[in-house]
């Protein structure tokens, strides 16, 4: 399992189309994508929009990501780079 | 477990009748929020998946169309849609409902989904929370796409109901389980709803006007509904259940002993009257058959529209309902009424006008769809050939529109006769019920084959006063002396024209009123079927020269209050019958 803490950076945090890009890139990998507030006990499943939308995660939040199964490492390359590219917003 | 203390709620009874029974809730769109225990989870679970599939094309296409309008950045707002259809944790959690509950799909969706929204709501940021309102809507267009194909909605029930609503669709009528629907509990509405007239029409106990009656009812709950004295009991103890059903054997013994059906309708002193029934929804046409009715005098067509679809019938499908009719009733006539709406009932791309009752309706409406309305001629008249059918043109104002539909006929017909299909002559009829129209009625009645008034909204028309507005309504009185002015001339025009005429309002179903319509000289009333016995019975008792005496008389005086007054002791003393359970009808709610 490959466990990293990532920073939303983007201004509008990840909202509606963030949430979007995040849940389509982690449903192209087998491996289970899990996030969660940094601190906190809740856990979401990141190929899930409605759950990911409910960590209400506005600019700055800090999610822990944990990547599991054959493709872990790519797939945790891959949303490492979403969250660095800020979600692709325009800013 | 004590039992429930017994609560009772008053209201208006528009549909006499009473009936016990289970309450089901029914949403603000007519939804049924039934939990229904499933034979089959696993059929129910390829329904929810399958109406998941439908709503996934539906938001691509509608995705496309608001990207080719607005712009592609607005498309995001539907990706987050399509995503929470996707949802593979919503989804995995209502399949699990389905399963482990044995629970339609319906419910479960609404269970899962409603949980996901108070979760969203408690959400501290604004922008967070407001997307309870995006699953929301996908819950919607789910439950849209479930409703198709239902086993479990108002369409097929399990177990006998008593419905229990804010409001009513009256069209939910053409596709309800009416056998298993005892009766009808609303919040709204009044006794000259088109849900209370239908409610009679299908001898379904009905109390409408009942204030905050759905905060004290659980679907479940056992009711008992008292259509004549407008009362709703909500856990009713069995002391009140063993009346009312010695109650109902009464009423039951007291039909049957009115003895048959007599043969010709006809006053006492052996003028011929007509009476036929009005009729919208198939399960009428049986009562208009045993109450004796000579014929439809008046079909309202528009109900074959709401009920489907697409909004419009094909050809096909709306002449194998008018040829059905034809047949039922063959040797007598049967009328077949335009489509009859305002653009506000066709759907969401119609105009919105502030005054839809003076709007784009009726016949206006019809010649302004053209070729919806060259399909519904086409189907009257293929139907003739299968027997004795009439078409009846709703709200004319002008000579003009029954020569364009002339026009039509004429063309529709020719169309016909090139490509070898027989097509009988369609005797073409127009609705009186615009006082333009009463003000022409010769120029009319010159052009058409027979005239038919529509009393419910010449009524409205004449006194510029809408019935459903409580606030003017003591200004829609059938006894008001503008209106009798206008239905005596009629009477007058057609009987010096010779040509035929008939009342197809609720009022004929009046037995005073109708007194007073044979006494003008109309012959011909077409009214709900269950009325005809009754009025059949009163008119029998009456000779044409008394009528006459009591319509002359009535004709003469200022008010409404005048005219009810001398009407009801008049009426009564000519026809030995009880009739004060109709006095009610039109006694006017503001006696001057």
């Amino acid at each position: 399992m490959i466990r990293q803490t990532l920073m939303v950076a983007n201004r509008l945090g990840l909202h509606a189309g963030a949430a979007a890009k995040l849940v389509r890139l982690a449903s192209r990998y087998s491996s289970e994508v899990v996030l969660g507030r940094e601190g906190a006990n809740q856990r979401v499943d990141a190929k899930s929009i409605l759950g990911v939308l409910m960590l209400a995660a506005g600019m700055g939040t800090r999610l822990v990501v944990s990547v599991e199964g054959e493709d872990e490492a790519e797939a945790a390359e891959a949303i490492r780079r979403l969250f660095e590219d800020r979600f692709g917003e325009v800013p | 477990m004590a039992a429930k203390p017994e609560i009772t709620f008053r209201g208006h009874g528009v549909s006499p009748g009473v009936a016990w029974g289970r309450a089901l809730k029914i949403d603000s769109q007519n939804r049924v929020m039934l939990r229904v225990e499933v034979a089959d989870p696993e059929s129910e679970v390829a329904r929810f998946l399958k109406a998941v599939e439908m709503s996934k094309i539906q938001l691509q296409e509608l995705k496309g169309r608001l990207e080719e309008k607005v712009g592609v950045e607005h498309g995001v707002i539907l990706d987050a849609h399509f995503l929470i259809l996707d949802d593979r944790v919503l989804r995995e959690e209502i399949v699990e409902r389905i399963r482990a509950q044995r629970a339609n799909a319906e419910w479960a969706v609404t269970q899962a989904t409603e949980r996901l929204i108070a979760a969203y709501k408690s959400l501290e940021d604004e922008y967070f929370r407001e997307r309870h309102s995006d699953i929301e809507h996908v819950a919607e267009r789910i439950l849209l796409n479930l409703s198709g194909d239902s086993a479990f909605g108002l369409g097929r029930l399990p177990e006998d109901v008593i419905l229990v609503a804010r409001d009513f669709n009256p069209s939910n009528f053409a596709t309800m389980d009416l056998g298993r629907v005892r009766g009808l509990v609303l919040e709204s509405g009044g006794r000259t709803s088109h849900t209370a007239i239908l409610s009679r029409g299908l001898r379904l106990p009905a109390v409408m006007g009942l204030c905050d009656i759905l905060a004290s009812v659980s679907t479940g709950d056992l009711l008992l509904v008292n259509g004549d004295g407008g009362q709703v009991i909500v856990h009713p103890t069995h002391e009140h259940l063993e009346n009312a059903r010695r109650q109902k054997e009464a009423l039951a013994a007291a039909a049957e002993a009115a003895g048959p059906m007599e043969t010709a309708a006809a006053t006492a002193d052996g003028m011929a009257l007509s009476l036929r029934a009005n009729t919208e929804l198939p399960h009428e046409l049986t009562a208009a058959i045993a109450c004796g009715a000579e014929g439809i005098g008046l079909y309202r067509s528009e109900f074959l529209f709401f009920a489907h679809p697409h909004g419009f019938p094909s050809m096909e499908e709306q002449r194998s309902v008018y040829s059905t009719l034809a047949r039922a009733m063959s040797p007598h006539p049967v009328a077949i009424r335009t489509l009859d709406a305002g653009t506000e009932r066709l759907g969401e791309g119609g105009e919105r006008s502030t005054n839809p009752s003076m709007g784009l309706r009726g016949i206006r409406l019809s010649l302004a769809l053209r070729d919806a309305f060259r399909e519904q001629v086409e189907a009257i008249v293929r139907a003739g050939s299968d027997g004795n059918i009439e078409m009846l043109l709703p709200m004319v104002s002008t000579v003009e529109e029954i020569r364009q539909v002339k026009d039509l006929l004429a063309e529709v017909r020719s169309g016909l006769e090139r490509a070898g299909i027989p097509a009988a002559p369609v005797p073409l009829g127009v609705m009186i019920e615009v006082p333009a129209a009463v003000l022409v009625l010769e120029t009319l009645a010159r052009e058409a084959d027979f005239l038919c008034v529509g009393t419910n909204d010449l009524i409205q028309y004449v006194m510029a006063a809408d019935r459903g507005n409580p606030a003017v309504d003591y200004l829609c009185q059938p006894l008001h002396p503008s209106v009798l002015a206008c239905l005596g001339r009629i009477a007058e025009v057609s009987g010096r024209m010779g040509k035929p005429v008939r009342i197809c309002g609720e009022i004929s179903s009046n037995p005073f009123f109708a007194v007073l319509l044979v006494g003008m000289g109309f012959r011909q009333l077409s009214m709900t079927p269950l009325a005809i016995p009754a009025i059949r019975r009163a008119l029998g008792k009456v000779s044409v020269a008394a009528a006459r005496r009591v319509a002359e008389r009535a004709l003469t005086l200022a008010t409404t209050g005048e005219v009810y007054d001398y009407l009801v002791p008049e009426v009564s003393c000519l026809v030995p019958i009880d009739l004060s359970p109709y006095e009610k009808e039109i006694r006017p709610s503001r006696h001057e």
